[in-house]
């Protein structure tokens, strides 16, 4: 069974947003649609929408793979998004890294074997004065990560403690100024 | 017109036109990757930087002077992409300055810096866009000494990005990801000219690579990518590995395969056929042509036929001209010069019917005919060209034009995009055409589509139809009634009101331009409806012939008249026959480049053929127009062309044909039409003949419907081909299938003109039910469906 399939109703919300002749442009709310409720978009579901819209699973492809916030493979509970661009880079974002695959003992495209985590690296995530920065699933971010902080981070969630209590509950560091962390919430909403 | 100053030359073109092709049509260059012509100019390679600016007007509305008094140039503040820049009037284009010149050489190196560099073993050097650039911005002193003396040529001291280097998109092209440069040439095409967009960027960044999710790249126009490739990374792989670009021998001819007229280069090394690229012709194919075109030219070089052969004793037996002629002296012997039939390919040329015909009637014989003929004469219809689709206000197609006439499902692609015919600069087409647009939607209100399967181009069509075949007539009457205002008469298989909205945008077109495939001409009664139609309305018709060179024969008078005994003895040139002949006939002589399993069984004497690669000679084409066939130098033995092999049989039944040369048809041709036919214009000279045969049908029976298909049989034999068209797919409707049970995905033998093959049943529903269809390696037509595995098939 397709996954539209008994969604039609929103389907054809969605495509009363475009022309007639501009199908395709509801690519993208179609690809948001299965990739929230499934956590990746297989290939199954891409040429499910590439008939919806009218084109070719090429094209979702090319679309897909271009944001990175779309997932070609199943992703765990918890989607650990680490910034690996420049300022990151700067504040530990390598070091973040290697403690996390090192610590869950998974690299990209794989998910713990408690179905819990899976990893993947992104490019700046606007939030470059406070890096190292981690986004998990589509929540508000996690900032200036240190090793104590992650440590706390997935403690937390192993227990399977709400994100937004274990993010609040984080030890502060020394270098963490009170500033920023009610900059979180605002840094997170984008 | 705005009037355009590159560097000291003032120009005027067309409002719209783009700085790089005023900087061209001036007479100057500038550096380019990405911008192509026939497709969108996106400027994503950056290549063509020149500084540009332009006068402005004062709130007076006078040009602003600077203090000499001079009209002042506001010059744009960085360099500008001159492909993605209209011109306008009064701008100044600097493409020689230091600054320019300094700024293109920095992209160069840019592009350059992730570049394999491995000219030597990439079959595009000596025809790569991005070498020719290399040498000519390319460091030519050393940029600086190593520690140990040696000069060094870059500054790019680091590691180089890795990527996949042989990555076969499917079995005709192969995509080396180190090579790309990102111009997106590639992609833009698949969307922009044959509408199958089966690739595209993948990841952005640096991590972008060139990519397909759908697998062997589904389209018949794949193979044009591999020319417009700026550089070495999608490759032929037919052609991989087979030459340099400098050893070929290049000859500029016409595509055999379909009526289209493809212009061509064929690339022949050491007595090869190697490699079939496009030819610019702007009229008939702009750059592009169908992969059957140029992927299917393998069996050209392989087992040929290089001897005459003669029937001794049950078997054919290599052997000399002269016994070839003595064995047809002794076959022909007392044969009524009046029943010798004549037989000759779909491809053959107008000087080749001439002189068949000719020979024909000093025979006085009335059996003369040409394999892919249709029931009534494609020259019966008023003409149209595929210039005249891009006005069309409303298309009609009742076939398949995606395999019937390719070229057509190009430009009918274009139509419905709004894509208008190019100017003609001084450079020709131009190359970056500010007025095509990415991401066009075809617009649907401009086609109709009808056929007895679906056809790719439906998908485009607001009224489309499947109608059961053998009903084309219907469909005709029931247009005719929607067009005089009445209920459409019944279709089976077709909505009315599919053909009463197809009827009403006709009737509000003005100009009207009308496709006919292989099951209306075959169809008498449905072929004069068309023809009726046609005439009535003032529409101009696309006659989608299964030969090549239809209208061509027909002109030369090469069409069968007169009872129907048949013939006694027969020269047979097609690559296949109809059984009464051969079965019918006392002595054969088959003019043959390969010895197929019918010429094997059915030959007295074979003489060696050349290929449509290699003649002299001239088509015309589906849109009347004439066009060169120059010979390849392609090593056949002792094969001969077909006005000798008819002169030699002529000299066998005692005669002494007029014609032993081409040259000599062309003369006569040149006496009788005024067209010298080794002058004919550039793009083809369009040659409207008057022709009139009677109708003469083609049998159709069965429940088997071959349905044409650009892969004629002939490609077929090539292993690349063969890998990649797979085991044929039978398509059926689910409920005939499970009558027959057959299972989807079930593999089977049926027989097939072409002998028994292996094919696997897929379902379609939208098909008429009771019918198989098979793609067809020969003429479009039908018979009984046989399956010759125990029903049900094998579990694939
Ligand atoms: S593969 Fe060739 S045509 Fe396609 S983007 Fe790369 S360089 Fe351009
Ligand atoms: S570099 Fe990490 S958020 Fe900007
Ligand atoms: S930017 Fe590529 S040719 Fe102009």
């Amino acid at each position: 069974m397709g996954f539209f399939d008994d969604k039609q109703e929103w389907l054809a919300e969605v495509f009363a947003q475009y022309p007639a002749d501009r199908r395709r442009s509801a690519l993208m709310p179609l690809l948001r649609r299965v990739q929230q409720d499934e956590g990746y978009v297989d290939f199954e579901r891409m040429k499910e929408i590439a008939e919806l819209v009218g084109t070719t699973a090429t094209e979702v492809a090319g679309v897909m793979s271009f944001y990175s916030y779309y997932q070609g493979l199943p992703t765990g509970k918890y989607h650990i998004q680490v910034c690996r661009t420049l300022s990151c880079k700067l504040a530990g974002s390598d070091e973040l890294w290697h403690t996390l695959t090192e610590r869950l003992g998974i690299l990209p495209g794989e998910v713990t074997e408690d179905g819990r985590f899976s990893l993947q690296a992104v490019e700046c995530l606007g939030s470059c004065h406070t890096g190292p920065v981690i986004q998990i699933n589509d929540e508000p971010y996690v900032e200036r990560v240190t090793k104590a902080r992650l440590e706390a981070l997935l403690e937390g969630l192993e227990q399977d403690k709400p994100l937004e209590e274990v993010r609040r509950t984080l030890p502060d560091e020394e270098k963490m100024g009170k500033a920023t962390i009610e900059l979180e919430g605002e840094g997170g909403a984008s | 017109m705005p009037k355009v100053k590159v560097n000291d030359r003032v120009v005027e073109v067309p409002p719209g036109t783009s700085a790089m092709d005023a900087i061209f049509h001036a007479g100057y260059d500038v550096p380019l990757f990405c911008a192509e012509r026939h497709l969108s100019p996106t400027g994503s390679c950056r290549m063509c930087l020149v500084k540009a600016g332009a006068p402005r007007k004062g709130p007076d509305g006078e040009w602003i002077t600077d203090e000499s008094g001079e009209v002042k140039i506001f010059w744009f503040p960085k360099l500008m992409a001159s492909c993605t820049l209209a011109v306008s009037d009064g701008m100044v284009i600097d493409t020689l300055s230091d600054e320019v010149r300094h700024a293109q050489s920095g992209m160069v190196e840019l592009t350059l810096a992730n570049h394999p560099l491995d000219c030597p073993t990439c079959d595009k050097g000596g025809a790569c866009d991005l070498q020719d650039r290399a040498y000519e911005y390319g460091l030519d002193r050393k940029f600086y000494t190593r520690p140990d003396g040696e000069p060094v040529y870059t500054r790019y001291a680091f590691t180089k990005r890795h990527v996949d280097k042989h990555h076969p998109l499917s079995e005709f092209i192969i995509l080396d990801r180190e090579r790309c440069i990102h111009c997106k040439r590639c992609v833009r095409y698949f969307e922009e000219i044959p509408g199958d967009q089966v690739l595209d960027f993948i990841e952005r960044g640096v991590h972008t690579f060139i990519g397909t999710a759908d697998e062997g790249l589904p389209s018949g126009f794949s193979g044009n990518i591999t020319d417009i490739c700026p550089v070495g990374a999608l490759l032929d792989r037919v052609a991989r590995f087979r030459g340099r670009n400098w050893e070929f021998e290049q000859t500029a001819s016409v595509d055999p395969s379909d009526a289209s007229g493809q212009n061509i280069w064929i690339d022949a090394r050491s007595g090869r056929l190697e490699r079939i690229r496009t030819r610019e012709n702007p009229e008939v194919n702009d750059l592009w042509i169908s992969d059957a075109a140029r992927f299917g030219h393998e069996w050209v070089n392989e087992d040929r036929l290089t001897q005459p052969m003669v029937r001794k004793g049950g078997s054919l037996e290599p052997a000399t001209w002269e016994e070839a002629l003595a064995a047809m002296r002794q076959g022909l012997e007392g044969v009524d010069k009046k029943r010798v039939g004549i037989v000759l390919p779909g491809d053959a040329t107008i000087e080749e019917g001439m002189a068949a015909a000719e020979l024909s009637k000093v025979l006085g014989s009335d059996f003369l005919d040409f394999e892919g003929r249709t029931g009534v004469p494609a020259s019966n219809y008023p003409a149209a060209t595929f210039a005249d689709l891009l006005e069309a206000d409303y298309i009609l197609a009742v076939g398949d034009p995606t395999e019937e006439l390719p070229i057509a499902h190009v430009w009918i692609h274009k139509r419905l995009r709004g894509v208008k015919m190019p100017p003609r600069l001084n450079h020709g087409t131009p190359i970056a055409d500010l007025s095509i647009r990415e991401h066009t939607p075809p617009d649907r209100s401009l086609l109709g589509a009808f056929a007895p399967h679906t056809t790719r181009v439906m998908e485009w069509a607001e009224a489309s139809g499947v109608f059961e075949p053998g009903h084309a007539a219907a469909f005709f009457a029931a247009f005719e009634a929607a067009l005089a205002g009445r209920e459409p008469t019944e279709v089976p298989g077709v909505d009315p009101v599919a053909i009463k909205r197809a009827a009403e945008r006709w009737q509000k077109a003005e100009k009207r331009v009308f496709l006919i495939g292989a099951e209306v001409l075959g169809d008498v009664q449905a072929a004069q409806l068309a023809e009726r139609l046609a005439k009535s309305q003032g529409a101009g018709v696309l006659v989608m012939t299964p030969a090549a060179n239809a209208r061509g024969l027909e002109a030369m008078g090469v069409w069968p008249t007169g009872d129907r005994k048949g013939p006694r003895a027969v020269f047979i040139a097609a690559e296949s026959a109809p059984m009464k002949i051969l079965e019918g006939t006392e002595f054969r002589v088959f003019h043959a480049t390969h010895l197929s399993p019918m010429v094997a069984r059915y030959a007295d004497v074979v003489l060696p053929a050349k290929t449509a690669y290699e003649k002299r000679g001239t088509f015309l084409s589906a849109e009347n127009r004439l066009l060169a066939l120059q010979p390849a130098h392609v090593e056949a033995g002792e094969a001969e062309g077909l006005v000798q092999a008819l002169h030699l049989f002529g000299t066998a039944l005692g005669l002494n044909p007029a014609i032993r040369f081409v040259r000599q048809a062309q003369q006569r041709f040149a006496e009788r039409y005024k067209i010298d036919l080794n002058r004919l214009d550039a793009y083809g000279t369009l040659w409207r003949p008057r022709v009139s045969h009677a109708p003469r049908p083609m049998p159709m029976e069965g429940n088997l419907y071959l349905r044409p298909s650009m892969w004629k049989a002939r490609h077929r034999r090539g292993p690349t081909v063969q890998r990649a068209l797979g085991v044929l797919e039978l398509a059926t409707h689910p409920e005939t299938a499970l009558a027959e049970g057959l299972d989807e995905g079930a593999t089977l033998e049926v027989e097939t003109p072409e002998g028994p093959q292996r094919v696997r049943v897929v379902f379609d529903a939208a098909l008429p039910k009771g019918w198989f269809y098979l793609p067809a390696g020969v003429p479009a037509g039908r018979m009984p469906f046989k399956a010759l595995v125990p029903r049900g098939g094998e579990a694939s």
